[in-house]
């Protein structure tokens, strides 16, 4: 993985991250429009390691509330049951249904919590430089784009149920709190990824 | 250095300007998310209560994070673990306590598994049988907190309610139990708490509690009896028949009320104690503390007054005798008999408008003296019955009575008494004993014999007069008495039929209600069963259930 290519922002050109032509910038402090797509140009995202930084942060806090407060009670005639995700997989795996449980284990606990984890090391390596295998680091990268929006399978589930199980007062469905800190956790995490941008991989592949 | 190279290879200045130290506004972002979830954390830790544990003799229906603790109807707890202790002998239940529970969590505080119980009292618990058994819980009046506590085997039947305890002594427990009714007037205001004997093991304590607002009806003065069963009496206006209700009749029961003419209405306190009569009649009849007692001593023999003979005024009853006995005046050696009675005659006396006097002790004594000071007020003894020679007491006016006073400072104040006629009969016997001695006997006897000789040809003819009755009257009597006596074995046959059919355990009414509940206990427990299943598969409700044969996926 040596492909030390010449950079768009070393020439002093712009690839627009819309259309991908490569222009000349308009000026040094404002480089304008792209003139094929008329998409904004920036030679690298702004404020990137700080607002991913931020976001991953944020996320990593409301990850802990997220897992340890229900995000599901069932209320049967009489009693109610509060299921953290945890719990949740914990039921399904003993009630026997275990590919069930397994992917709601690897949908809504282990994606949001490695997409943590590599967007933290992809940000330290871009941070620390002489990064050696920038083509891993971004297939990781594309890799998190993709999971990213899957991990709202337990919301989805979650919303599904609570309007399909409506049977008071034989049997009702609620959603709990940790619904909502599970359905941040995900937002903040697709905003990590959006806001890091993958071209500070490769810069500093170079600087090293 | 200064070699002229490619331009193109040379490196360009940065567009970025160098780092300066600048906070974007987008660490708002994380800074709110650690509030909410430090807040989160605050919060919990603020509700988190305590974690207390209680010792049952079993654990039926009891499971971990599903069974919760409920005072008032109201969740207070959950039950988060159930072992065995180490002993092995009995179960121990951890819950948490919500926060805001944690302050009842005292020394005195109950819990018991609440579960359906059906007595003849009643039922209770039956909405466990879908919601599955919960824990009851009371609070207790002590300060002292407490995490640890032994649980009740069966519900306490004072459940946190407003009212006050009475201690109850009986002969015996009868048809008593735990929960039956206790009624006043007829309404069912309390319950029976618990029994047990007396230290001394000659009475049976009673605890029965009494519900707000009812236990002010109860004062120093109310008197508690025996409502089991039917009370049948025949009296002079026919046959009465008492009976507080058919539960009653069932399980027991107790009924209380005040004698109309108490005037003392202070309620009792806590734990007062009463005896308990067999019946309203015994109860009624009773002397009230109230009531002053006074003392009569008699200079004659008092043989038939026994304790419980009326005392009459003006020929009405007013009183009773409680004690009878004798007493020995020192001084002089003299032994005579004390009587001592209760008395009161106002209770009797209206005015001549007809209305009560007023009830002021003062003017109660005041008119008491008078009456024997001025009117010649006294007691006397007499023959109730010439048959039993039983005696009672009897205060009527004497006009030449010798002057007495009383003196109603003392405790039991000594009335006056005049001797008895009792004297008097035997003194006229005497003189007509005399008289008959001058009866001249012989010439009675001459007429006597021919008397006697009319008298045996009578009998004769009497004689013959009954052998006729005795041909005709007596077989027909005899058929009387037969056909009587198969009407009563006819009656005995069909209160023995109504015993079996209403009473007995096949009895039909019996049979019905325990079908009737064996069937409720089954349709509860399908329903739990569907709960149960929907819990674990509320796809179910969509697609239907599923083929069990293929196993869960």
């Amino acid at each position: 993985m040596s492909a030390r290519a010449l950079t768009a922002a070393q020439s002093g050109l712009v690839g627009c991250k819309a259309c991908g032509l490569l222009s000349r910038p308009a000026a040094l402090a404002f480089l304008g429009y792209c003139p094929r797509c008329g998409a904004r140009l920036e030679s690298r995202r702004g404020h990137s390691i700080e607002y991913t930084w931020a976001f991953i942060v944020a996320a990593a806090i409301l990850y802990v509330p997220a897992n340890m407060l229900p995000v599901l009670t069932t209320y049967t005639t009489g009693s109610f049951e509060s299921d953290t995700i945890i719990a949740g997989v914990i039921s399904l795996y003993t009630s026997g249904s275990w590919p069930l449980a397994l992917i709601v284990l690897i949908a809504s606990f282990m994606i949001p919590l490695g997409k943590l984890v590599a967007l933290t090391y992809l940000l330290m390596g871009v941070q620390r430089g002489g990064v050696r295998n920038a083509r891993e680091r971004m297939r990781l990268f594309r890799l998190l784009d993709i999971t990213g929006r899957w991990s709202m399978l337990d919301v989805f589930v979650d919303t599904f149920v609570v309007a399909l199980v409506r049977f008071p007062p034989v049997m009702s469905v609620e959603p709990g709190a940790g619904v909502a800190f599970f359905m941040a956790v995900v937002v903040l995490t697709m905003l990590a990824a959006k806001s890091f941008d993958p071209r500070l991989i490769w810069d500093a592949a170079i600087d090293g | 250095m200064a070699e002229p190279t490619n331009r193109d290879l040379l490196p360009q200045a940065t567009v970025v300007p160098p780092k300066h130290f600048r906070v974007s506004a987008i660490w708002i972002i994380p800074i709110l998310a650690a509030l909410v979830a430090v807040g989160i954390a605050v919060q919990r830790l603020l509700t988190e209560g305590p974690t207390v544990s209680i010792v049952f003799k079993s654990a039926e229906g009891i499971e971990a994070g599903k069974t919760f603790i409920k005072y008032k109807d109201v969740n207070i707890g959950q039950v988060t673990a159930v072992q065995l202790t180490e002993d092995y002998s009995q179960v121990e239940v951890t819950a948490k306590i919500s926060r805001r529970a944690a302050g009842l969590m005292v020394e005195d505080a109950m819990f018991w598994i609440v579960k359906p119980r059906i007595t003849l009292s009643g039922v209770s618990g039956l909405n466990t049988l879908l919601s599955g058994n919960y824990i009851g819980f009371v609070g207790g009046k002590s300060n002292k907190p407490q995490r640890r506590f032994v649980g009740l085997d069966v519900p306490p039947i004072v459940a946190d309610q407003p009212g006050r305890q009475f201690v109850l002594k009986a002969k015996e427990l009868g048809w008593l139990g735990i929960g039956s009714p206790v009624y006043y007037r007829r309404l069912q205001v309390g319950k029976v708490a618990a029994y047990d004997f007396a230290p001394d093991g000659r009475a049976v304590d009673v605890t029965v509690f009494v519900n707000a607002p009812y236990d002010r009806f109860v004062t120093t003065e109310t008197r508690f009896w025996n409502a089991s069963g039917l009370d049948i009496s025949t009296t002079a206006s026919g046959v009465d028949v008492r009976m507080e209700s058919l539960v009653a009749v069932i399980v027991g029961g107790l009924a209380f009320d005040t004698p109309p003419d108490v005037l003392q209405t202070d309620p009792a306190p806590e734990k007062a104690v009463f005896t308990l009569f067999s019946n309203e009649n015994a109860a009624m009849k009773a002397p009230d503390a109230s009531m002053r007692r006074y003392v009569l001593f008699f200079n004659e023999p008092v043989g038939g007054l026994a304790t419980g003979a009326p005392v009459t005024f003006l020929g009405l009853p007013a009183g009773e005798v409680t004690r009878v006995g004798l007493a020995l005046d020192r001084t002089t050696a003299n032994v005579r008999p004390r009587v001592v009675i209760t008395f009161n005659p106002e209770r009797l006396i209206e005015d001549a408008s007809g209305t009560a006097l007023e009830h002021d002790e003062q003017q109660r004594y005041a008119l008491l003296r008078r009456l024997v000071e001025e009117r010649g007020l006294r007691a006397q003894l007499r023959t109730g019955s010439l048959l039993t020679g039983q005696m009672f007491v009897a205060f009527n006016y004497v006009p030449n009575a010798s002057k007495a006073t009383i003196d109603l400072s003392q405790p039991m104040p000594e009335l006056p008494v005049v001797a008895s006629g009792r004297v008097d009969i035997e003194a006229k016997v005497s003189s007509i004993l005399a008289k008959l001695d001058k009866v001249p006997v012989q010439a009675i006897a001459s007429s006597l014999k021919k008397d006697l000789e009319a008298l045996d040809e009578m009998l004769n003819e009497t004689r013959t007069l009954v052998s006729n009755v005795d041909a005709q009257l007596v077989p027909q009597l005899k058929k009387d008495l037969e056909a009587m006596q198969r009407t009563l074995a006819a009656a005995e046959r069909v209160i023995e039929n109504a015993d079996a059919r209403l009473l007995g355990p096949d009895a039909l009414a019996q049979q019905e209600l325990r079908d009737a509940l064996q069937e409720f206990a089954r349709a509860a427990r399908s329903v739990r069963v569907l709960t149960d299943y929907l819990e674990r598969h509320p796809e179910s409700l969509l697609r239907g259930k599923r083929d069990t044969t293929r196993g869960e996926k």
